[in-house]
């Protein structure tokens, strides 16, 4: 029983860096129907931002928020530069319709190469805010330690802070509108270019938060946050790609049945279950356990 | 089979046009040197997969940012086909068509129900992971990989002939081969279906095209294409591992396919050309502008992100489509 909690509890924490990276893919989809295959590169950029400023100030809650900043400046400027370009040129002809994602996929090879030029290709640590020695009940050690706390901590956190503004806020409310219908968003008055580029920079600075999740317990290379796009990907899937609640319990679930599987069944096993997943959600239930009917037309 | 070959006035054309470029192509690989020829084989696979990517994306509309997981799929099928089965190369080649195109097709079933953006990130999700199970299973060879060996040149072909030049002219015929027969193919009643689809999938419907069936089988296909691709890779460098196939590899056969215009079949050589070009100008550049290690690795990579943001944002159909409406602007 104490085995099965535990490795729950662990994915529960894997799960949470998930939904975070399903987060930044979701809003970006919501705003703009692109899947946004360049968020790993944004991430990843805005880590080292945040690794530079550690090693400078050797404080992990100082790099937080720059690599924050850093990562929603980026999605700001990603979507002004490229995406404004792309919407209004990409519209018809054969290749329309995949336009979008090629630019992305570009835009992820360019900030890696330019990541790589600039820092290279080792493998770089944090230091770790907070221990990852599990926590201590009496004699018993479990493998859920604060740094795993941190993580769930901060996920929830930034989770509510996004339900707060998009339920709460005018500015969420156009983006909500923007998302439905932007052609009548556009008419009742909302600047939609605008709203789509806060759009992308919030997704880039929830990409960033994951960055900076992940990465303590990990290591730190142009291309270590890839299995973290793909399993976030997954994870909005599973969420139906369009709703931030679904991001949230498509992460979970992927973390916490990636979790189990690696316990009981095999370690090697981690990838083959996230494309089964992915695949049986695909089939059984296309349109995802939470998304909405019409989520399908791309 | 009168469909597959096409009418017959293309079919006079295209028995002349392929054995005059095979001709073409051995004069010239007897004139330059190596390194040339060496470039020419790749040159030759990268043709063989950018037509996979063209018949998948220019003509039934379906995206796949994992071709470089398939052809390590077909590599893998053929290496193994010949540690094992002691196949002759020849059949290896035919194993790894017939595993990818498999493959392909199961894939092809799940994918065929989706649109753009999952068929993407499916795609782009093998491509991360399919290549690194190869190190969790150990008649796969791990990290060393598996050697695989196509031979030496037939004797009668001379003291002189080298072994890039045989790498080049199995990969050439290879290349030329699937060049015809995706002509033939799109030109059949299955080319008209997939455009059809990729215009507008309803009317499509409405024409009696079953859809479903119709993107599985330009799925399975543009597979077994990509499978060749990725043997004919493994013979050029003799050996099958899993860092064969980085994720960068289905970017630059993508970025090749979108060079070509991804609607064009002939445009295959140009992407497949400035494919194999990327490194050496890079390289020449480097070495131009000095700058340290971690600079000049990187440049192809650069160079190559660069060309495909520029292709989509100025023509996002193709650079025949900015010829086309040049023409027009001027007539």
């Amino acid at each position: 029983m104490g085995r099965l909690l535990n490795t729950i509890l662990i994915g529960v924490s894997g799960g949470s860096i998930y939904s975070l990276m399903a987060l930044a893919l979701v809003l970006v989809w919501r705003s703009t129907r692109v899947v946004n295959f360049a968020q790993a590169g944004q991430a990843i950029l805005s880590t080292y931002i945040g690794y530079v400023v550690i090693t400078h100030t050797d404080n992990y809650w100082i790099a937080f928020p720059v690599a924050l900043v850093a990562g929603a400046l980026a999605g700001a400027l990603i979507d002004i530069l490229m995406v404004r370009t792309l919407m209004k040129r990409a519209h018809s002809g054969p290749v329309a319709g995949i336009a979008p994602v090629i630019a992305t996929l570009g835009l992820l090879g360019l900030i890696r190469a330019v990541v790589g030029m600039i820092w290279g290709g080792d493998l770089r640590q944090f230091k770790l805010p907070v221990s990852n020695h599990g926590f201590t009940f009496g004699h018993n050690t479990i493998p859920f330690a604060p740094i795993n706390l941190l993580i769930v901590v901060t996920t929830v956190v930034v989770m509510l802070i996004f339900s707060l503004i998009f339920q709460r806020t005018n500015l969420g409310l156009s983006l909500r509108a923007s998302a439905y219908q932007p052609e009548i968003a556009r008419l009742a008055g909302i600047r939609v270019d605008l709203t789509r580029t806060i759009g992308w920079a919030f997704a880039g600075a929830a990409g960033a938060v994951a960055g900076m999740l992940v990465t303590p317990t990990n290591y730190l290379s142009p291309n270590s946050l890839d299995l973290l796009l793909v399993s976030g990907f997954v994870a909005a899937v599973i969420g139906g790609l369009e709703s931030l609640v679904g991001a949230a319990v498509g992460g979970l679930i992927l973390g916490i049945s990636l979790a189990l599987v690696l316990e009981y069944v095999s370690s090697s096993l981690a990838f083959p279950v996230a494309f089964v997943v992915l695949i049986a959600v695909l089939l059984f239930k296309p349109s995802g356990l939470i998304g909405a009917k019409r989520t399908r037309h791309a | 089979m009168r469909n597959l070959l096409g009418h017959s006035s293309r079919r006079f054309k295209a028995a002349i046009t392929f054995p005059l470029i095979g001709v073409a192509l051995f004069l010239i690989s007897n004139r330059v040197d190596e390194l040339r020829v060496y470039q020419g084989a790749n040159v030759a696979v990268y043709v063989v997969a950018i037509i996979s990517i063209i018949l998948l994306t220019g003509y039934s509309g379906q995206i796949s940012l994992g071709h470089g997981a398939l052809m390590a799929v077909g590599a893998y099928a053929a290496v193994l086909s010949q540690v094992y089965w002691h196949l002759p190369v020849i059949l290896t080649f035919v194993v790894a068509v017939l595993a990818a195109a498999g493959f392909g097709a199961i894939l092809g079933t799940a994918a065929g129900r989706l649109t753009g953006p999952y068929l993407a990130g499916t795609t782009l999700a093998l491509a991360v992971g399919l290549p690194s199970l190869a190190n969790q299973f150990g008649f796969l060879g791990g990290e060393q990989g598996l050697n695989y060996d196509v031979g030496l040149p037939p004797a009668w072909l001379g003291a002189d002939f080298t072994q890039y030049k045989w790498f080049f002219w199995i990969s050439a015929l290879a290349a030329l081969i699937v060049t015809w027969i995706s002509f033939n193919l799109l030109g059949s009643h299955y080319g008209r279906n997939w455009r059809a689809l990729r215009s507008n999938p309803t009317a499509a419907a409405l024409m009696g095209i079953h859809v479903g069936r119709s993107k599985v089988l330009a799925f399975t296909v543009s597979s077994g294409l990509a499978g060749l691709a990725g043997a004919l890779l493994a013979m050029t460098i003799s050996l099958v591992t899993p860092s064969a196939f980085p994720t960068s590899l289905s970017f630059s056969i993508v970025t090749g396919a979108v060079l070509a215009g991804v609607t064009l079949l002939t445009g295959s050589i140009v992407g497949a050309v400035v494919l194999v070009a990327i490194p050496e100008i890079t390289g020449a550049l480097a070495a131009h502008l000095g700058g340290s290690e971690k600079v000049t690795s990187n440049l192809p990579g650069l160079l190559t992100s660069v060309l495909l943001i520029v292709a989509v944002l100025l023509f996002p159909n193709g650079p025949q489509a900015i010829m086309k409406r040049t023409r027009k602007s001027s007539q």
